[in-house]
């Protein structure tokens, strides 16, 4: 054969730039989770210390808790508004794809960009959320909602929820346009009212892109710590700060190279296992 | 009949009417983020919803030369098109024999990348910035650019090898009657049929590179070399909230890629979710 092994030699630079800022750093990362490295000078083992202060310590278990928390609002509410807004735009074809586009705009945005606009919006001091909740007379609506323990995560998942919502909803039409006319039409002809049609027959045909929508709003949300950082800082009182957050202070404030490689790895495993289980599910059910 | 049929057009204009309303107001944030960014102010915190009474666009001028803008879209632009190149050049090559032999190599090979795909980037953060440290890379273009690229060349060779799956050997065994060693088939032969894949794998590394903050936060120090995400971090974080320089810098941080979206929405948006429905 004519592709002989020589071609190998084409994978070459790529495995080398993989092999040293890729596999080599994860390789590090596990050596340095059993020591206290600060990333200065010799540091000691400490066995599978930082494992256990990662897993026992108040304050790590509520910021698995509250990544956990802020990925399953996220997974939900971004999946269920994408899938409604795409139920919708199948059945308004003449602006669909004007729609599809604009829906999915903020998803280009960077997330220092919607975190600065949403911190706005949320503000005590003239930010859109209040005064709009003033002038229209809801007075219960008046809140600080990012300075409140109660509410900051759900604001903090609310503006993560908009970025992506048109996200989901382009996966969800790109199902729905899978649907053959003659399914719909017949429906239609048998006078299916367009619930029941959704319920019935459109949603069964969507597991596909149902599965894929969560597995990717899952991963995505369960890593990110880039809103909580500019919308809160992690406050009120560790109420918006996930394990991901963590793993940045103990780097760049703290210096807990040790402590942040450990925690890092428990993310990683987290993530896997999560994807993973949705994985196994959605391929058993179909 | 024809009162009917009026009826019905009727119907389908005022549905499709609510449903345009429903979408913009659902990303009013954008137009928020514009109709502020153009305010005085006093107007912003006397009528911070109603639209600008007059445009103030010096809101804009002061905030490019306060931030430096023209800089950091230079740096941000540098970094995204070097490593546009190394992803496009280096995971082209690697998809090849991937593509072409079948066997456990390459198996092994494209699983290794789906683990890849799957890393959170966190997980290599700590030891990339003690790595650069120590080598003279913290701080530098070509450390972020390299530190990037490891980190879409996964998706690269996916693309690709997927791609190069489909196209038949035909040409390639034609180009090998010519006497074309490996080198002169893949540049000459193979890589031209790519520009499609090359295009979207663009776009991606395009998005992901432009607004991505985490990499350049800790890896840049020097003012001079920072990205535009974190000259806008770094500009609105420094300062007391003022919706003067919030709203102008948040509108240029976003406009190089909202402008690239409306030009190629069709194709960002199928692409994305093309992906999607395998």
């Amino acid at each position: 054969m004519w592709y002989d092994k020589s071609l190998y030699l084409f994978t070459v630079p790529a495995l080398i730039v993989l092999a040293v800022f890729f596999v080599y750093p994860i390789s590090l990362t596990v050596a340095l989770s059993f020591t206290d490295s600060s990333g200065f000078g010799p540091s000691g083992s400490v066995g599978f210390d930082n494992y256990e202060s990662v897993l026992t310590s108040d304050r790590y278990l509520r910021s698995i808790w509250v990544a956990l928390k802020f990925s399953f609002l996220i997974v939900v509410f971004q999946n269920l508004i994408g899938l409604i807004f795409a139920a919708i735009l199948y059945r308004a074809t003449f602006v669909r794809g004007f729609c599809r586009a604009t829906l999915f705009a903020p998803t280009m945005m960077s997330f220092v960009i919607v975190g600065y606009i949403w911190q706005f919006i949320y503000s005590p001091f003239g930010g859109a959320l209040n005064v709009l909740a003033a002038t229209l007379g809801f007075d219960g609506f008046q809140q600080n909602y990012l300075g409140n323990p109660d509410t900051a995560i759900y604001a903090v998942a609310a503006a993560h929820i908009w970025m992506f919502t048109g996200y989901s909803c382009a996966i969800f039409l790109a199902g729905f346009s899978s649907i053959s006319e003659e399914v719909t039409e017949a429906a239609i002809l048998d006078g299916v009212s367009s619930v029941k049609r959704f319920i019935f027959i459109e949603l069964p045909l969507l597991k596909g892109s149902i599965s894929v929508a969560i597995i990717l709003s899952t991963i995505g949300s369960l890593k990110t710590f880039e809103l909580p950082l500019i919308m809160t800082g992690g406050g009120p009182d560790g109420a918006t700060r996930p394990l991901s957050m963590e793993i940045i202070n103990s780097l760049f404030t703290d210096y807990r190279f040790g402590m942040a490689s450990a925690m890092a790895i428990v993310m990683l495993i987290i993530v896997l296992s999560v994807s993973y289980m949705q994985q196994r599910y959605f391929d058993h059910d179909e | 009949m024809i009162p009917k049929i009026r009826s019905r057009d009727v119907r389908r204009g005022a549905f499709y009417t609510v449903v345009v309303v429903c979408v913009l107001a659902f990303v009013s944030p954008i137009f928020y983020m514009i109709s502020m960014s153009l305010k005085s102010q006093s107007e912003a915190a006397r009528d911070p919803l109603g639209l600008p009474s007059a445009l103030h666009f010096e809101n804009y001028i002061n905030v490019i030369e306060a931030m430096n803008y023209g800089r950091a879209v230079f740096n941000s632009g540098l970094i995204t098109v070097s490593v546009i190149v190394v992803v496009v050049l280096l995971g082209s090559l690697a998809a090849y024999p991937l593509a072409r032999r079948t066997g456990f190599v390459s198996r092994m090979i494209i699983m290794g990348m789906a683990l890849g795909l799957a890393t959170p980037n966190f997980v290599t953060i700590t030891p990339i910035y003690i790595m650069f440290r120590d080598i003279g890379l913290l701080d530098t273009y070509v450390g972020l650019i390299a530190a990037f690229s490891a980190l879409k060349l996964p998706l690269a060779v996916f693309f690709y090898t997927g791609f190069i799956a489909t196209i038949p050997r035909e040409l390639e065994e034609a180009a090998r009657l010519d006497n074309c060693g490996h080198w002169r088939t893949f540049f000459f032969v193979v890589f031209p049929l790519l520009s499609p894949v090359t295009a979207t794998l663009a776009l991606f590394v395009l998005v992901d590179v432009w607004n991505d903050f985490t990499y350049p936060l800790l890896l840049l120090i020097d003012p001079n070399k920072h990205t535009i995400m974190i000259a806008v971090y770094r500009f609105i974080g420094e300062r007391q909230i003022d919706p003067t320089l919030l709203f102008p810098a948040a509108v240029l941080g976003s406009l190089p890629l909202l402008v690239l979206f409306v030009i190629f929405q069709r194709r960002i948006i199928n692409n994305v979710t093309a992906g999607g429905v395998k």
